[in-house]
Formats: C-alpha cells, sequence, structure tokens
C-alpha cells in the first residue's frame, strides 16, 4: 500500500538564509521530539553540489498500534540525504526512517529553489509505504493525519530558524 | 555564532559535533554558495567528529539498518540536473 501527499510552500526568506535554515532547523520549539542530529557523510560531488547524509534521533513517531511490534524501543532514527547546487540555488532533500521499514516506510521528497530573487519556494511530497496486512485503514488515516499535523509544524519551525538565523546576521526580520 | 545547535546522538561527540557545525555553517554561507570554494574547509572538525560518530554508531543495534538506509538513493541525476534547470524540459 503506497500513499503519497504533496506539499508547496513559499518563504519570505532568501535561498542562502532558507537552505542554511534546513542545516540548522534542529532544535526548534516546533520539533521538541527531536533528540539529536548528526552528519554521517559530506562530501562534494564531480557538479560541485554539496552531498551531505545525515542521522536525526526522534522519539516516538510511529502509530501506536504497530509499537506492541517494536518492544521497548520507540525511537525513530531518520536518514537525511540532500544535494546543494550553489550555481543554481537549488537543495534536494531526502528522509526517511531507519529502522521499522518492515511495517511501515515513511519518505519525504523537498526541493527548495530561489524565487523572485528574495523568496524561496519548496515542493515535494511525502510517501507512505506498508505492507502490514490487515492495518491499511489504520495506516491511511494515521499517514493523513500525520502528514496534516506535521506540515505545519515543519513550516512554523522552518520559520523559526530563518527568523533566527537573519536576526543573528543581523538582518532586517521580516515576518513570514 | 549565538547559533543553537542540537546534540549528537552519541553525547560524547557532541563537542566535537559543535565545533564542526560552526565551521560548517560559515563556510557553507561565507564560501560555497557564494561559489569561492569548492572544498570543505573543515575537515580538521570533521576528521575529530566523524571519527567519534562512527565508533559510537558500531556500539548501536541500529547500525546494519541504517548500513541499508544509507544505500537509499533518492536522486536521479536526472533530477538534479532538472532542478538545476539545466535539463531542456
Amino acid at each position: 500500500m503506497v500513499l503519497f501527499y504533496e506539499t508547496t510552500h513559499e518563504y519570505n526568506h532568501d535561498f542562502q538564509t532558507a537552505s542554511l535554515a534546513y542545516f540548522n532547523r534542529y532544535p526548534n520549539p516546533y520539533a521538541k521530539h527531536v533528540l539529536s542530529t548528526d552528519t554521517i557523510e559530506q562530501y562534494i560531488d564531480k557538479d560541485g553540489c554539496l552531498r551531505v547524509t545525515r542521522l536525526v534521533v526522534k522519539r516516538g513517531r510511529l502509530p501506536q498500534f504497530i509499537k506492541p511490534f517494536l518492544g521497548s524501543n520507540l525511537d525513530s532514527w531518520i536518514i537525511e540525504k540532500s544535494v546543494t547546487n550553489p550555481k543554481s540555488n537549488t537543495l534536494l532533500t531526502y528522509s526517511a526512517n531507519v529502522d521499522h521499514r518492515k511495517f511501515i516506510k515513511v519518505e519525504e521528497y523537498l526541493k527548495y529553489s530561489s524565487s523572485e530573487g528574495s523568496k524561496t519556494l519548496v515542493e515535494g511530497k511525502v510517501k507512505f509505504s506498508s505492507n502490514l496486512i490487515g492495518f491499511k485503514q489504520r495506516i491511511e488515516e494515521w499517514s493523513h493525519r500525520r502528514f496534516s499535523s506535521n506540515i505545519n509544524n515543519t513550516r512554523e519551525g522552518l520559520k523559526y530558524v530563518m527568523n533566527r538565523l537573519q536576526q543573528a546576521k543581523g538582518w532586517k526580520v521580516e515576518n513570514s | 555564532m549565538g547559533n543553537i545547535m542540537s546534540v549528537s546522538f552519541a553525547p560524547e561527540c557532541t563537542d566535537a559535533k559543535l565545533q564542526y557545525d560552526d565551521c560548517f555553517n560559515k563556510w557553507y554561507t561565507e564560501k560555497f554558495l557564494k561559489g569561492k570554494s569548492l572544498e570543505n574547509e573543515c575537515t580538521e572538525f570533521w576528521d575529530t567528529y566523524i571519527t567519534c560518530v562512527n565508533s559510537a554508531l558500531a556500539k548501536q543495534t541500529v547500525k546494519p539498518m541504517l548500513d541499508k538506509a544509507r544505500e537509499d538513493q533518492p536522486f536521479t541525476s536526472e533530477e538534479i540536473r532538472e532542478s538545476a534547470g539545466t535539463s531542456k524540459k
């Protein structure tokens, strides 16, 4: 079973601020479930793009009805991959759960691109896949709820970090 | 500075991580995005940090699953080209 959700949002911050916010988006008050982030790989590829792989640990992000399968370990490990192109000012990001994949896999693909010079457009999709037989409806409901509440927290969290980064630089802070 | 940064999953690596992240942020904004540098200039901090993280990861039960997840290839070269606006589409 596979479900897709799409998302588009424009931020009133330039690409430099928005992409730096991506790398620094935790901690923020809208992501209290995030426990840690680590960079586990980084290099510049042959096209001059920056490739980064990170590992994020979040607390209890899987649905209640899956918990009996998991035992006492309720933390989720998330892998994130990104490609930043400094020439075109675009950033492609991917995130997916590392563990519990045999129950459910949640993958997010986003593209950050410079818009009108001073803004950043973020568009992408989230894909939920599961092979759990008999849980179809519950997974659909859960993923829909999860996506709806997450999308708002993700946006607010990113905006919060963007504003903070601009303030730290002494730039003009705009409401976005 | 004055930036708030998240901790490492391994508490013993957090200091090395913060030093690396701080260096990375400066390099990323002041050099990389401006086309002034095609080399991560934080290798000194990176080596210390990644050595710490790798030895901490080796003790984690999630390690085999992580190695598998690292094989994910989410971006095709076509997508990357397209996002860079160089595709003919």
